[in-house]
């Protein structure tokens, strides 16, 4: 035997059926790790949608008190798109702020 | 092989039935080079590494070579990267473990025996020539290095593995 031959005998390794345990493991790694993806996308989507609540909410704020008139009395509400629009945000924001506390 | 190309483009689209495929049919040879490449520390927590970074990065196999061989690289630098991270002098000390038949168990002692000493280089690249059957382009690809500087890597590790089996 040469000494090719000896080295090429010293690695040989006997065939074996694949290892199903090992096989399962990977797949249970993998099925983890597409739940976490889909977790982490949902929770930066909601995130997302949240930030943009938020603004519009605060947007809608900002833009009555700059635009109502001032000392306005208190039996007179201000009526006008900047407080309709600012009722509908505070609904979504309500209703996305319930969803969220719920995860639905 | 087209058959493993179309195996790796449906697990790149997200078919983990196929990618389960492409485990089965290479976890035995990434398993076995990642053992005697560690001497079995971690072996298998490494191989499970370097089939979910295929996963993550499954777009990124062109089919250019083979899958075992993209397979292997990754092994390669996931070994690197933990071995270096870890420290040489932890792997030198480590055993490997033993096999359960006495034929295999006297079979993995003379390879610890020749293996023991060279260096992480020499090790892998006898490994994927010797022990995997890879061409010595293969080989050079995996480990990222030219294909001159592979060659003078594998002939140092075969003379000091004849210098240790005629010992």
């Amino acid at each position: 035997m040469n000494d090719d031959e000896r080295i090429a005998a010293l690695f040989a390794a006997p065939e074996r059926a694949p290892d199903e345990a090992f096989v399962a493991r990977i797949e249970r790694a993998v099925l983890a790790e597409q739940r976490m993806k889909a977790a982490w996308a949902w929770a930066w989507r909601r995130f997302a949608v949240e930030c943009a609540a938020s603004g519009a909410v605060v947007t809608a704020f900002y833009l009555l008190w700059r635009l109502g008139p001032a000392n306005l009395p208190l039996d007179q509400l201000p009526v006008g798109p900047a407080a309709a629009a600012i009722l509908v945000l505070g609904l979504w924001f309500g209703v996305e702020l319930r969803a969220s506390a719920t995860g639905r | 092989m087209d058959q493993e190309l179309d195996l790796a483009r449906r697990a790149a689209a997200g078919d983990a039935a196929a990618f389960a495929a492409l485990v089965r049919a290479h976890e035995a040879a990434v398993r076995r080079f990642l053992a005697r490449l560690t001497r079995g520390d971690g072996a298998d927590d490494l191989a499970q590494e370097v089939f979910l970074k295929a996963w993550r990065s499954a777009d990124a196999f062109r089919g250019d070579g083979s899958y075992r061989a993209w397979l292997m690289r990754i092994a390669w630098t996931l070994f690197l990267s933990a071995h270096r991270a870890r420290g040489r002098r932890d792997a030198r000390e480590q055993a490997a473990p033993v096999p359960e038949s006495a034929h295999d168990r006297d079979a993995a002692i003379d390879l610890q025996r020749a293996l023991a000493g060279l260096g992480e280089r020499e090790r892998a690249a006898a490994l994927l020539c010797f022990g995997e059957g890879c061409s010595h382009g293969e080989a050079a690809a995996i480990m990222a290095i030219p294909l001159g500087t592979l060659k003078s890597i594998l002939a140092r590790a075969r003379t000091a593995l004849v210098q240790r089996l005629e010992a």
